[in-house]
């Protein structure tokens, strides 16, 4: 409000030009009208940064799938790279044909989660969030979740990890990340948080996967799930330890397919 | 006036220090409700100044506007209509014709006082 000289035939300040508000009782309703006006302002203050927190996230979703693109075309080309040196190999050493199969076998292995393997990646250390929760908010919602921890090795994976554990439980094709109360199944076994993911890939590509602005680290924090994020020059990812029966899948044999 | 200022600020410090946070799901009626509110005041000034306020038309219109500017957004959803927006669209204009009147007439008591 302006502040004004007054002059002598005006008694009232000059923004009071009428009757009613100088009265105790009007000033005192009007007093609580404008505190819960405040009040509903102040919550709605609070709870917006919240909401403009998701805009680029399409924007970083859009980067991720280029980013995945030329990924696995790299990875392509890196593969092509590899088979051709070694069929440079073989003919020029004349191995046999149990070596290559050999070989193959080993790659196999590790591809099957069979073998303990070893290489440069990054240890992903999850944990519940520490923010209290407040009333009226579900508390769900500041715990780690089965998705949170398939949104993060899913990332990991298209950033080109190789190998991957779970708290040490080998990432295979038939693992499951469910949700079982309180704890998490991972490969059949109960797995309780923090939750600690190594995986083996090149760690600046897989650390900056997850640190996309945007990206699944961001959208975490919003709920105070921390993710740590460290980069290894040696992680090591324990192989599968599970069973290996089959009870209604049956190999195809080459004639069956025809 | 001092102490309808005061209890805004002090609302506000309460809105801000009290652990209640809304739901996000219920945020965009939070957000109607407050520019029913700002119209409201907006409104209640300019009446002060136009000499014809009256304390229960203004508390009775503060809170039939926030309670139904959020029962309107509430259909829309219902409804599958962005129908927030026209209460979002009817107030702003509101809130501007209003801004404009308590100018003219600040502008006009200015002149007439000096």
């Amino acid at each position: 409000m302006v502040c004004l000289k007054r002059s002598s035939q005006a008694k009232r300040p000059f923004w009071n030009g009428g009757m009613g508000v100088s009265k105790r009782g009007t000033q005192l309703i009007l007093t609580v009208v404008f505190m819960i006006f405040g009040f509903m302002l102040a919550l709605q203050l609070k709870a917006r940064p919240a909401v403009t927190a998701n805009i680029s996230y399409q924007r970083a979703a859009e980067l991720t799938a280029l980013l995945k693109v030329v990924e696995e075309e790299r990875n392509s080309l890196r593969e092509e790279v590899k088979q051709l040196r070694d069929r440079l190999a073989e003919s020029a050493a004349g191995l046999s044909r149990e070596q290559a199969l050999r070989e193959q076998l080993s790659k196999a292995r590790i591809l099957a989660g069979l073998a303990d393997v070893r290489g440069p990646g990054v240890i992903v250390q999850m944990s519940d969030s520490k923010k209290p929760s407040s009333a009226g908010q579900d508390p769900n919602v500041y715990l780690i979740h089965d998705d949170d921890i398939r949104w993060v090795v899913n990332e990991l994976f298209s950033a080109g990890a190789e190998a991957l554990s779970i708290n040490g439980q080998r990432f295979v094709a038939t693992t499951e990340i469910r949700c079982a109360g309180p704890v998490f199944m991972i490969n059949g076994v109960r797995i309780a948080p923090p939750i600690e993911i190594r995986a083996i890939g090149d760690p600046q590509t897989l650390d900056s996967a997850l640190h996309l602005r945007g990206g699944v680290i961001d959208n975490l924090a919003l709920w105070g799930i921390e993710v740590k994020v460290k980069r290894e020059e040696e992680v090591l990812v324990p192989a599968y330890n599970g069973t290996l029966q089959f009870k209604y899948a049956r190999p195809v044999k080459a004639e069956e397919t025809q | 006036m001092w102490m309808i200022l005061a209890g805004l600020l002090l609302g506000i410090f309460i809105g801000f220090h009290l652990p209640v946070q809304i739901p996000q799901s219920m945020a965009r009626y939070l957000a109607v409700s407050v520019l029913a509110g700002l119209d409201t005041a907006f409104g209640g000034l300019r009446s002060i100044l136009e000499g014809d306020f009256d304390s229960a038309i203004f508390v009775s219109g503060f809170v039939a506007n926030t309670v139904l500017a959020a029962l309107l957004t509430y259909a829309g959803d219902l409804l599958g209509l962005e129908l927030y927006l026209a209460a979002v669209f009817a107030f702003g204009v509101r809130i501007f014709t209003n801004l404009a009147m308590i100018r003219r007439l600040l502008v006009k008591r200015l002149v007439k006082n000096r």
